[in-house]
């Protein structure tokens, strides 16, 4: 008779695995490296300023989070100075994705975080900051289909509904959320790259490859939308939802930075909207 | 002696890493009139924008234009062509539903069409402010007068 029990510790184990949630082991307190930046939505454009810089109303229309100024024409300059909506406030930096529509009219999520994470590179204690500037593109625009797509959606509060590439029918009382993470290895040399995605790389097995030494915080963007139901009048502007896709202008204060790796990534600590353990 | 050294090359490379990590170099300052990421970002979005319209307008005059504009902006490229834009939901360009509702309804295709012109017109605006380099700049100019001209040409 212990086969049941044994199938239910599997099955439990499958799903910790599954949802990535840290087990502990003899009592051992969980230990996860993070800080977090929860943001709103500041505005729409048609907007790109790192694919289609300085061309106004060039681009499929994006949802920008954080900074306030954010437009076409954003440099690191125009946007150091000015305020976002982010909490922290400390944290000015631009962050955007594609508009999502169902049948044509506008859904602008709801809940907006971005988690900086320790995880993905064996030694967590030699991440750097990541560079003031730095522009970073997640996720594939172009993609046709599941296999050249890294999109996750997924249903807040309905864990039984698989996640997928594409959007998800979430069940009534739930909301469609969305994961991206961003590569966390930097060449150690450019901002951005006329792809806007060499200069950056993901791990391999636990670290940086030799082409992108520099490991820098692993950028976990969760937004969840308002919508539930029948997928089939959602779209993205770029697309489907395989074409989810996330941008990244870096203008965190470079000391705010500096500190949140430290004392919350290095070290293997869960911190606060301030930077702060307990 | 090399157990000993091995410390100072470690940090050294430490250094360099760290240093390397904090330099926080400025962006590259976009070459004057020189073709920069504005240039190849305009260049490549009206590649991608022409080609699909292709698919749409039917008028010859239209055509001709479309052709004689992919010629000039090849020309500019400086690697080899990209489409970033392909089922996009572009300002100007029209979108795979469109173009087949277009070959089922003249009236769809009039509107799809005058869209893409309009759309289209307010991008090259956009873009006769924004481009410095004089060659991409005269292309921009070339299609700003096809677009009106166009849209002449095209009223009902």
């Amino acid at each position: 008779m212990r086969k049941p029990a044994l199938q239910l510790a599997a099955v439990l184990s499958m799903i910790a695995a599954t949802l990535s949630i840290p087990v502990a082991a003899q009592g051992e307190p969980i230990r996860v490296a993070e800080f977090v930046a929860d943001c709103q939505l500041s505005h729409r454009l048609p907007d790109d300023p790192i694919v289609l810089p300085n061309l106004a109303g060039a681009s499929h229309s994006h949802d920008f989070f954080g900074n306030h100024s954010t437009n076409a024409r954003s440099t690191q300059q125009s946007l150091e100075g000015q305020t976002g909506n982010c909490d922290p406030a400390v944290d000015i930096s631009s962050y955007w994705v594609p508009t999502m529509y169902r049948n044509d009219t506008e859904i602008a999520p709801t809940g907006i975080t971005f988690y900086y994470l320790g995880e993905g590179v064996n030694n967590p204690a030699g991440i750097q900051p990541t560079p003031y500037g730095l522009k970073i593109v997640a996720g594939n625009a172009k993609a046709t289909g599941d296999a050249d797509s890294i999109a996750r959606w997924s249903c807040l509060h309905a864990g039984h509904v698989n996640p997928s590439k594409n959007f998800v029918e979430c069940p009534a009382g739930t909301m469609l959320e969305t994961y991206l993470d961003f590569p966390q290895c930097w060449n150690g040399r450019d901002l951005d790259s006329a792809d806007h995605k060499s200069h950056m790389s993901y791990p391999v097995a636990g670290g940086c490859p030799s082409s992108h030494p520099v490991p820098v915080p692993k950028l976990r963007m969760v937004l969840r939308y308002p919508v539930n139901g029948n997928p089939a009048g959602l779209r993205l502007s770029s697309g489907t939802g395989q074409t989810m896709h996330g941008d990244f202008f870096n203008v965190w204060p470079r000391a705010e930075m500096e500190r949140r790796v430290r004392n919350c990534l290095n070290v293997v600590m869960k911190c606060d909207h301030a930077g702060n353990h307990g | 002696m090399r157990p000993r050294r091995q410390p100072r090359i470690a940090a050294l490379l430490l250094a360099g890493l760290t240093l390397t990590a904090c330099q926080q170099a400025p962006p590259p300052t976009p070459p004057q009139n020189g073709y920069g990421a504005t240039e190849r970002a305009f260049v490549e979005l009206s590649i991608a924008t022409d080609e699909q319209a292709l698919k749409l307008v039917d008028t010859p005059e239209l055509v001709e234009n479309r052709k004689t504009e992919i010629a000039e902006l090849r020309k500019l490229l400086d690697a080899p062509y990209v489409n970033n834009h392909a089922g996009h939901d572009m300002p100007g360009m029209p979108t795979d539903a469109e173009i087949q509702l277009a070959a089922t309804s003249p009236d769809a295709r009039k509107q799809f069409v005058h869209a893409h012109l309009t759309e289209q017109l307010e991008v090259l605006r956009s873009a006769g402010t924004a481009i410095t380099h004089p060659p991409t700049a005269e292309v921009v100019k070339l299609m700003e007068q096809h677009r009106a001209a166009e849209l002449t040409l095209t009223q009902p």
